[in-house]
């Protein structure tokens, strides 16, 4: 024992000394806070410059709406009303009659306006848009412009005209107006979590509306962070292992330390990499969200469940990391191996929304109960506000610690013999000799 | 009392016998010299006493002790190949082998070996600034600081120009009247003779030679001749009775075939040259290397 935690303290100390451990734990959280903040400066900062449209109405019934509509906005919603700023673009319309003898030829004229960058779009409104049906094509509205996908200019034309259309059928019923605001009254469904007893004081807790933080950014949030420590401590072994083979710093300690303590005395420095770098964060974390006032956001309850997963997750990949680090003899076997090494730490990362969208679901729960995803997979469910039955995450805990002592056995088989070989690749083959031949 | 006793040991790697059926046993406190060919198997004996490899078959015993699945316990071991982390100083490099090894009042015993050394100046330098000399020192110190029972020293010499080599050889020396048992491998056929009490020579696997240099050189006779001449080897053509000639520039040494007599090879030489030196000797530590090694070189050989 004494000889692991003589290596252990070399191995933390020499991870967590360097210069490049100290930037990279100060470096993340900013670029994280960074992109966030760039994406509020972006969301804020509109592109204000005015904008022109071409609108050929074939229904006739929307022109005078619509430009009455664009007035309205130009004059009330593109500025500030406190700092009298103008925020948004100003919209012009020109109304142009439809060309029936070649109305292709028209097109092309037109959209060879909209790339010259004279006008924004063009809104062709169908002629049998008040009242759609199966058997006509001609109940339209189209929006042509160079981005028509992503622009979102066209929600604002979609509300004007469908508002209207929808007062003219009305009116047409010779309904009461006055009911014609409840009658296109829409209600959504509102997300709420539960209400519970407070365990402590006993004091009912009534049901909160979900918010986004909470139910994506929160589980989404575990995962990174997960993801990161496991890339900052777990990973690394897998060419550190292999410098101290070339390098022939292994053949000496083995004169001192038997394999398995070697092996052992990395993973643990590993473990205390990512423990440090956890508790940074997390601390970090808590303070931030308490000063923002959003404390009740991070759901304190689970953060046992993490460290305890991120230790065993450590342990499990940090010693799949060490034994194939032990097989390698330079940088061009570390390669060949890095992405086949890193996949199941990967493979989460790219189901991170099915599994947050549906955390109770079958899919969220295999995945939680595979031992190489468990940690991860368990943790983004623990984190959402849906109840993950008490049994999933113990069941979970037992099948990894299993999986990570057998992977731990395979790892210090692996690494005893493959340290002392030279020149032998890192096939499948050999990993498999190594680790159950005798 | 022997420290270290192997018994009909027996290593194998794939079809290569590396070690065949390997007895010997070193004295309590001696130094025992290993020499022997590249690759005839010198440092996959030193790794089974290590305990780093296990004999496919036969029996160890180190302090009487078989494997117990443990390192081996106030054992200093200097492997073939050293290896030190580039990026750590000096001085922590020592404190962390020192801690491994379970050693006591570090500080002290790290400044006593690198003022020793002529490595103090270098105590708060990384490793990666030393050249190769200084650390193969480092790498000894780290070695033998504690001064365990047992120091295993895997060519200790390779590399160091003859002033540290001096140095070191001292340091060993030194051990040893402390108390602990030196084993060491070696190219250097002259430390050998100097300083070992026991030699044991392993070829293909094979133990060829055991015992003291004198035992050792018994086997062989008194059939080596040591002689300076004018014109040193041509006058040595054609003599009747001479079996090997190893030319050293200004000294040749001759070995004489089986029941030749001496005196009539010095006649014959004076025949031809006029001699300086004659002397009847017996055969050097190097000498009988290459007999064993390369019995089939070419007559002359320009060692």
């Amino acid at each position: 024992m004494r000889k692991i935690i003589v290596l252990f303290k070399r191995e933390y100390l020499s991870a967590v000394k360097t210069k490049s451990f100290i930037i990279s734990l100060v470096l993340v959280p900013i670029l994280m806070a960074g992109s966030f903040v760039t994406f509020l400066i972006m969301e804020n900062n509109q592109d204000t410059t005015d904008k022109n449209f071409l609108v050929m109405d074939h229904s006739g019934l929307v022109t005078e709406v619509l430009q009455k509509a664009a007035n309205e906005r130009n004059e009330n919603e593109i500025y500030n009303s406190v700092s009298g700023e103008k925020v948004l673009p100003a919209y012009y319309l020109e109304f142009v009659s439809p060309d029936y003898s070649d109305p292709v030829q028209q097109k092309i004229e037109l959209s060879d306006r909209i790339r010259a960058k004279e006008i924004h779009a063009l809104i062709e409104i169908g002629s049998d848009v008040l009242h759609p049906s199966d058997s006509t094509d001609k109940d339209f509205i189209r929006y042509y412009s160079e981005t028509g996908f992503m622009d979102n200019v066209r929600g604002w034309f979609s509300n004007a005209i469908n508002n209207h259309l929808r007062m003219l059928r009305v009116e047409a019923l010779n309904l009461d107006p006055g009911i014609s605001s409840s009658l296109f009254a829409w209600t959504n469904v509102e997300g709420m979590r539960l209400a519970d007893v407070d365990k402590k004081t006993g004091e009912t807790i009534n049901a909160e509306r979900a918010n986004e933080l909470q139910s994506f950014i929160v589980p989404y949030a575990m995962v990174i962070l997960m993801f990161m420590l496991t890339l900052m401590s777990a990973v690394p072994l897998l060419s550190s292992v292999m410098e101290e083979k070339a390098e022939k710093i292994a053949e000496v300690l083995l004169g001192t330390v038997t394999p398995f303590q070697f092996m052992a005395g990395k993973v643990l420095g590993g473990i205390g990499v990512g423990l440090t770098v956890a508790a940074v964060y997390i601390t970090g974390a808590l303070i931030t969200l308490g000063n923002l006032d959003l404390g009740n956001v991070l759901p304190t309850g689970i953060l046992p469940w993490f460290f305890v997963y991120l230790v065993l997750y450590i342990l499990m990949v940090g010693s799949g990391m060490a034994a194939l680090g032990a097989t390698c003899n330079d940088n061009k076997d570390v390669q060949s191996l890095q992405f086949p090494a890193m996949f199941p730490v990967i493979f989460p990362l790219f189901v991170i929304v099915p599994i947050i969208s549906n955390p109770a679901g079958p899919f969220a729960t295999t995945l939680a109960l595979l031992p190489p995803f468990t940690p991860t997979v368990m943790m983004i469910r623990l984190a959402t506000p849906v109840t993950i039955p008490v049994w999933q995450p113990v069941l979970g805990l037992l099948l990894v610690i299993l999986f990570t002592v057998f992977s731990v056995w395979v790892g210090a088989r692996i690494f005893r013999t493959a340290i002392l070989i030279q020149g032998q690749k890192p096939s499948v083959g050999n990993l498999f000799k190594y680790a159950f031949r005798n | 009392m022997s420290i270290i006793e192997l018994e009909n040991v027996t290593k194998t790697f794939g079809t290569v016998v590396a070690v065949n059926e390997l007895s010997l046993s070193v004295p309590k406190g001696s130094i025992y010299g290993f020499i022997g060919p590249n690759g005839s198997g010198k440092t996959t004996t030193i790794r089974m006493i290590m305990k780093i490899f296990y004999p496919d078959a036969g029996t160890i015993l180190v302090n009487g002790k078989p494997h117990n699945g443990q390192r081996l316990e106030n054992v200093g071991y200097l492997p073939e190949e050293r290896g030190l982390y580039k990026k750590m100083k000096v001085q922590d490099v020592l404190q962390f082998h020192g801690e491994l090894s379970g050693g006591t009042d570090l500080k002290t015993r790290i400044a006593y070996w690198l003022d020793l050394l002529d490595l103090k100046e270098y105590a708060l330098k990384k490793v990666e600034t030393l050249s190769k000399g200084m650390r193969q020192k480092l790498q000894f110190i780290a070695t033998i600081m504690t001064e365990p029972e047992i120091i295993i020293l895997d060519e200790p010499f390779s590399g160091l120009d003859p002033v540290n080599a001096e140095i070191l050889k001292d340091a060993i020396l030194n051990l040893q009247q402390k108390g602990s048992t030196i084993i060491f491998s070696t190219h250097d056929m002259n430390m050998a003779e100097k300083m070992c009490d026991n030699i044991f020579m392993i070829y293909k696997g094979h133990k060829v030679l055991d015992g003291t240099l004198s035992q050792i050189q018994d086997q062989y006779g008194a059939d080596t001749l040591k002689v300076q001449t004018e014109k040193g080897v041509p006058a040595l053509d054609g003599i009747k009775g001479i079996s090997k000639i190893n030319n050293f520039g200004k000294i040749q040494e001759i070995r004489i075939e089986e029941g030749t007599d001496p005196q009539k090879i010095l006649a014959a030489v004076m025949k031809n040259t006029p001699v300086y030196k004659f002397e009847i000797t017996r055969p050097s530590l190097n000498d009988i290397f290459i007999r064993i090694a390369a019995p089939d070189r070419k007559e002359v050989n320009h060692a």
